[in-house]
């Protein structure tokens, strides 16, 4: 069903950028006024967005732009991110700033950029959740890189600086090698698709999926696991990550672990539905699999050595990642559910606990979760509170995955990798040594009176 | 001659001039390289619409011509000089190493494209292998330049040869998606050239290698 919001929806974010530039550029120097142009922005995101799910809800899926834009129930999930941690950090953001200027770590002339490139942000986010057409897919994903870097790099300082470099050259360098899946599944598509228009659109290939070359989707999906896994997060492609996200302001951090995370790991997910239609599960099963076991293994490692909170958060992210793509290796309904339902929680608790790092960060000044500032940071600050509570349903969601893992080796006694319990008890210790022994107990000594420090 | 052979000659031109923009050491030279280049992109989306009959490729050529002939080494050239004092970095690698993995990714991309059943450019398999070696052409010299502006060459060079494979492979795709990915192309360009003044402003380096402050 055809839906105005949804064209909509992608239009505001980008008109209130263009009138943030357009205010600061005709030198109106009203911080207020940007900031309320930004809430409408987010605002707008939300509601709009909000319609567009209530049409999915009722027609199942909605179309806009001749079906260039389509949403459906997948999309819908992801959507429901982009919209609600987008306004959420949106939020958050105008605090944070604030206390930026006033700090002198943000020049006050670059503020409108900071408001005018998070809605720009937030656009390019929204156009790869909608994207039907998966060359404007690729394209959306490589524009969230473009938006995104100066807002990695907007303090200016040296490692910022290094982490924007290191963002924009690994990111586009991978997320070539996506444009090189997408190119070989659209060609093969229009070989035997009538309307080249058509065999650009994925609701189309997935319909004709079983008339593609096998060989050329199963090499196409190896490009597209390449390319849009390196914006995922998923190892070995997350070299960008831990730097860009511990570099960024903690709003953007927040946006960059959260939502655009899950955007590219849609696009991923995505296409290997087109292979499972085409070829059958089995192939993008076991490559998931090995993806996600070897990024919750090897982040668990990093995750041990890390003593910036930032860091410890960004690599956390890569575990997460690691762990939704061993639910889609797993595969059937309860796979998938477990997976999309880890997704929704990792996107609260993460943007959650990447803003509380903010809070502590203005503060105490520091980054380091051993010091005692720290320790007494999350004493004071509410969300970390708030933060155990939606951890709770967190932990629910990733309770059910390992459940559905345990239950798929046992269903599989042939199975490609042996999953055990020290998998998931590497990553879980590393958060154990930041939560519970030394800073968690001082939490709770502080905040009961009974540290005398 | 055939016009798929002229197609095909083509294309081996792009090897001679990639080789040229990552070996040239002088970001100015290596500009007038990449343009170079470009205008041979350019007569290829022009030869491709000819024999093929697809007026989009038209739009294709005019938007090249424009954004890969004219903008990006007018960037690039103003980008070097306000960093005209800047120490060139050396490469990682020696020329002769950089030539060798370059024989070598042309080699394995030939081999890949012979494999594939690929019906809609049985003709133009030569090109479409110097299309993707290119495009591995690309990674290598930002694999093995330590220069900030040669590393955003070789993000152009990935570009042409992923640009290449698509007027190949994807000619019927509707306009606006060439728009979208040639806007992309651009602001990729500014961005990178706008965080490379940035860094050589705050760090007084173009240097890659000295980039290391973040590590773990």
């Amino acid at each position: 069903m055809y839906t105005p919001y949804l064209s909509w929806l992608l239009l505001a974010p980008v008109i209130f950028s263009l009138a943030i530039v357009a205010v600061q550029r005709l030198g109106w120097r009203n911080l207020l006024l940007i900031e309320i142009l930004h809430l409408v922005s987010i605002s707008s995101a939300l509601v709009l967005g909000l319609l567009v799910l209530r049409g999915v809800m009722t027609q199942g899926s909605v179309v806009a732009l001749n079906d260039w834009l389509h949403v459906d129930a997948l999309a819908a999930v992801f959507l429901l991110i982009v919209i609600v941690v987008g306004f959420l950090v949106g939020v958050y953001s105008i605090g944070y700033i604030r206390n930026d200027v006033k700090s002198g770590e943000l020049s006050a002339d670059r503020v409108g950029a900071y408001y005018a490139l998070f809605s720009l942000f937030l656009f390019t986010m929204l156009l790869v959740v909608t994207a039907n057409n998966i060359i404007m897919m690729w394209v959306a994903v490589e524009a969230t890189t473009l938006g995104s870097a100066f807002l990695v790099g907007v303090y200016g300082h040296r490692s910022s600086l290094e982490a924007a470099w290191k963002y924009v050259i690994i990111c586009t360098v991978g997320v070539a090698f996506g444009l090189y899946g997408t190119i070989l599944v659209y060609s093969d598509a229009v070989n035997f698709m009538q309307q080249p228009g058509a065999a650009i659109l994925w609701t189309e290939i997935v319909k004709n999926a079983k008339a593609l070359d096998p060989t050329l989707l199963k090499l196409a999906f190896v490009f597209v696991l390449i390319g849009f896994g390196t914006k995922a997060g998923i190892f070995p492609m997350h070299a960008w990550l831990p730097d860009a996200h511990s570099e960024a302001p903690s709003p953007v951090s927040a946006l960059l672990s959260a939502v655009l995370l899950k955007c590219a790991l849609l696009v991923v997910i995505r296409f290997s539905i087109i292979l499972n239609q085409g070829i059958g599960p089995e192939f993008t099963h076991n490559i998931f699999l090995v993806f996600g076991a070897l990024s919750v293994a090897s982040a668990a490692l990093f995750m041990f050595v890390q003593r910036d909170i930032k860091r410890l958060l960004a690599y956390s992210s890569v575990e997460n990642i690691g762990l939704i793509v061993l639910g889609l290796g797993v595969g059937g309904a309860a796979g998938i559910l477990a997976a999309l339902l880890h997704a929704i929680n990792h996107s609260l608790v993460k943007s959650l606990m990447f803003c509380t790092s903010g809070n502590i960060l203005m503060k105490y000044h520091t980054r380091s979760w051993q010091s005692e500032g720290y320790v007494a940071g999350c004493a004071l600050h509410q969300p970390v509170a708030d933060g155990w509570g939606v951890g709770a349903g967190g932990f629910a969601a990733f309770q059910y995955l390992c459940q559905q893992v345990f239950d798929h080796q046992r269903r599989n006694p042939r199975r490609t990798f042996d999953f055990d319990g020290s998998m998931f008890a590497v990553p879980g210790s590393s958060f154990r040594s930041l939560f519970a022994s030394d800073q968690l107990g001082g939490v709770w000594r502080i905040a009961g009176g009974r540290d005398k420090r | 001659m055939n016009p798929y052979d002229l197609i095909n000659s083509l294309s081996g031109l792009l090897i001679l001039t990639s080789l040229l923009v990552i070996e040239t050491k002088k970001i100015r030279l290596s500009a007038i390289y990449y343009m170079v280049q470009s205008l041979v992109l350019v007569l290829i989306f022009l030869a491709l619409a000819t024999i093929m009959h697809a007026e989009q490729l038209y739009w294709w050529a005019a938007s090249a011509f424009i954004t890969k002939a004219l903008l990006v080494p007018y960037i690039l050239n103003r980008a070097q000089r306000l960093m005209a004092d800047a120490e060139l970095p050396k490469a990682a690698v020696s020329p002769s190493v950089s030539l060798l993995l370059a024989a070598v990714s042309l080699v394995i991309s030939f081999i890949v494209i012979n494999q594939l059943d690929l019906k809609i450019a049985a003709e133009f398999r030569p090109a479409l292998a110097v299309s993707v070696a290119h495009f591995f052409f690309g990674q290598l010299c930002i694999l093995t330049q330590r220069n900030l502006l040669k590393q955003v060459l070789g993000f152009c060079l990935m570009e042409n040869g992923s640009h290449l494979t698509l007027a190949l492979l994807a000619h019927d795709a509707p306009e606006l998606v060439e728009i979208g990915i040639a806007t992309d192309a651009v602001f990729g360009v500014v961005i990178m050239v706008v965080l490379a003044v940035q860094i050589y402003k705050n760090l007084h380096t173009l240097d890659a290698a000295s980039l290391t402050s973040l590590k773990g």
